[in-house]
């Protein structure tokens, strides 16, 4: 058990998001490994690795879905492991699915609503009586999720049916329900996958600008031209293990990496 | 109807720009309650034409509108299949009919205990809203049959098959002031305790509508369509998924108890075969036809099921000898109720009110045609 002052002390406080030793497993098979790693605030960090590699239990760890079977998540030193997915979004993470899960049946407004769900409190009684308080805070998330529309740019669009979006505009709007929920840390999925070559180039650009914003992003992505063009530092993960991290020069240099993704060369 | 305004509205409009918001927001509440307001007028003209009593089964129609009201928010919105609505009810009215027989509280404080013990119920039970899908409609089943046999056999407190007799009517607590007992209005109507009841029905029944299309339309409502569509996506929002699903299943409860509480004291008499699971399908056919996902499906739901009987009853009366089969026709109503569910299910799975809404709208047929081949897939 750590004591609280180790948890507060080192470089724990000044990384936003850290693993320590994340191990989980399915049947005997470690989908995650002995995983540890951090990011600081307002830097971009890529997850990468082939098929399988264990990049979304990672997601699920971090975000409350799977308890792991070892090690713990820090957020701005503070364990969350254990706490509810709500919780921990509450706190500040927030993620994106690589199958897209948006509520399709819903406005593309309404989506981005429920993502500041956590930031508004009017409850069932003061709804459904539709007191001031409540028609205040409603106006309120109309504007905020125009705003937060607008960064994707995707706020023309606010009234049209979610699953009616193209698909490249739907990972947007899983990007921009995400942003809602006022994230320090967001973790994408895989958010250029589908995504043609002009659309992957915007998403860089939205990427850039929620950093700007002050958000960590952490991204899992297959799309190398991506991740070695906006990433910080590059985590490589291999059947659940780290094989290599640093920046994306220093990765794509690794023969770990090179033998991973291409296979060991031919004596 | 749907509250899709302009998102750009804001704050600061004048007081009668407000009342006129106010006016198209509710317009189909106002529209809804005029229209109840004015059916006695004609319903007692027609009433031995058709011979079909509008007014009497109207009432009915009001109690079940409650209850499918409450399965509405609970299934149609927050996706979570229930098929104990009749238990909720069963508890409401034995609730209100062994407290004003037995112990003999005033009807209004019958009723209140009714919505309070039906939802204290739900809430004992919510830990069903932790299986999904078919399991979740299998326990909920399940509640209905212990509920009905409970009933049945508590015999000390409930009279079992004998059922409660002499239910108080329904009243509010200073009747005299409702004006029902003046002598004037007595000879006016000739049967001044049944538009008493009517006009008391409709409007519970008018203000938990226009409050549940409220809730539906705010940020809880918008919650628990979300969590019907992805609990995963709804709980990475910041939706804390089962505490909503109580809630929503809570607040399902109470609207059943409070339909039984009413429907106890309407009825004057109650016994547990009234509450069996015929009764939760009923309502869920109820909500399944009028539409899910939509508050105003209710009524029309309650309506149809309601009325379908009371119809084909009438049928004889109309064409002088009916059919052996028809008049048999409560020997299958059941049947019946499956047809018409399949067929709503398979030609109009959105429910009569989006279907005839839609119809006007977009000028479509109200009709899906499940055979047509699609396009993609």
């Amino acid at each position: 058990m750590m004591q609280a002052g180790d948890v507060l002390s080192g470089d724990a406080r000044d990384d936003l998001l850290a693993a320590k030793d994340l191990t989980k497993t399915f049947g005997g098979l470690a989908a995650v490994k002995n995983v540890s790693f951090s990011v600081s605030a307002k830097a971009i960090k890529a997850i990468i690795g082939p098929n399988g590699a264990g990049k979304t239990t990672l997601y699920d760890l971090l975000t409350g879905i799977y308890l792991p079977d070892e090690g713990n998540v820090l957020f701005q030193g503070r364990e969350i492991v254990g706490l509810a997915t709500h919780e921990i979004t509450a706190l500040g993470v927030a993620r994106t699915f690589q199958t897209i899960r948006l509520f399709t049946g819903m406005t593309v407004m309404e989506n981005v609503m429920v993502g500041l769900h956590h930031r508004t409190k009017t409850g069932f009684v003061k709804s459904a009586l539709r007191v001031p308080s409540g028609l205040r805070e409603e106006a309120w998330m109309r504007e905020e999720s125009l705003r937060i529309l607008d960064i994707v740019g995707l706020e023309m669009q606010a009234e049209s049916l979610a699953g009616s979006l193209p698909f490249g505009q739907q990972r947007l709007l899983e990007v921009a329900r995400a942003l809602a929920t006022a994230p320090r840390v967001l973790l994408l999925d895989e958010p250029a996958s589908g995504l043609n070559a002009y659309e992957t180039r915007e998403l860089g650009g939205i990427i850039y600008r929620i950093r700007d914003m002050g958000v960590t992003v952490i991204l899992v992505e297959h799309d190398m031209g991506l991740v070695m063009r906006i990433s910080d530092e590059v985590l490589v993960l291999d059947y659940g293990e780290i094989i290599a991290e640093g920046t994306p020069e220093e990765v794509s240099a690794d023969a770990r990496v090179i033998e991973a993704y291409l296979g060991s060369e031919i004596d | 109807m749907d509250g899709k305004s302009n998102p750009t509205k804001g704050g600061g409009v004048s007081p009668g720009t407000r009342l006129a918001e106010l006016v198209k927001r509710n317009r189909a509440v106002i529209v809804f309650g005029v229209f109840i307001l004015l059916l006695p007028l004609w319903a007692e003209h027609i009433y031995k034409g058709i011979s079909i009593d509008i007014l009497f089964i109207m009432r009915l129609v009001g109690v079940f509108t409650i209850a499918a009201v409450g399965l509405n928010l609970l299934m149609g919105y927050a996706g979570q299949v229930s098929l104990g609505q009749g238990a909720f009810f069963g508890i409401g009215a034995y609730t209100s009919a062994l407290l004003t027989v037995r112990a003999g509280f005033p009807v209004w404080l019958g009723i209140a205990l009714a919505i309070a013990i039906s939802a204290a119920f739900g809430l004992l039970v919510a830990p069903v809203l932790r299986l999904k899908g078919h399991y979740l409609a299998m326990a909920t089943l399940g509640l209905a049959i212990i509920v009905f046999v409970f009933l049945r056999e508590m015999t000390w407190l409930t009279f079992g098959n004998d059922g409660v007799r002499n239910i108080p009517e329904l009243a509010l607590p200073f009747t005299h002031i409702t004006g029902f007992d003046l002598p004037f209005i007595k000879e006016k109507l000739q049967r001044p305790e049944l538009y008493f009841q009517f006009y008391f029905i409709w409007v519970v029944a008018i203000v938990v509508l226009a409050l549940c299309a409220n809730l539906v339309r705010s940020r809880v409502g918008r919650s628990m369509r979300a969590l019907h569509q992805s609990e995963v996506a709804a709980e990475a929002m910041g939706v804390n998924v089962s505490a909503q699903k109580i809630k929503v299943f809570v607040l399902s409860a109470a609207l059943g108890g409070l339909a039984g509480g009413i429907y106890a004291n309407l009825q004057g008499y109650i016994d547990p075969n009234m509450f069996s699971i015929t009764l939760s399908i009923s309502i869920l056919t109820m909500v399944v036809i009028g539409g899910m996902e939509s508050i105003w499906g209710a009524v029309a739901g309650a309506a149809v099921i309601t009325f379908l009987p009371k119809f084909v009853e009438a049928i004889p009366k109309w064409v002088g000898d009916a059919p052996k089969w028809l008049e048999r026709y409560s020997n299958y109503e059941g049947i019946v109720f499956g047809l018409i569910l399949i067929l709503t299910m398979v030609f109009m799975p959105s429910g009569i009110t989006r279907g005839l809404s839609d119809m006007f709208r977009y000028r479509r047929s109200p009709f899906m045609n499940p055979f047509r081949r699609k396009a993609v897939e």
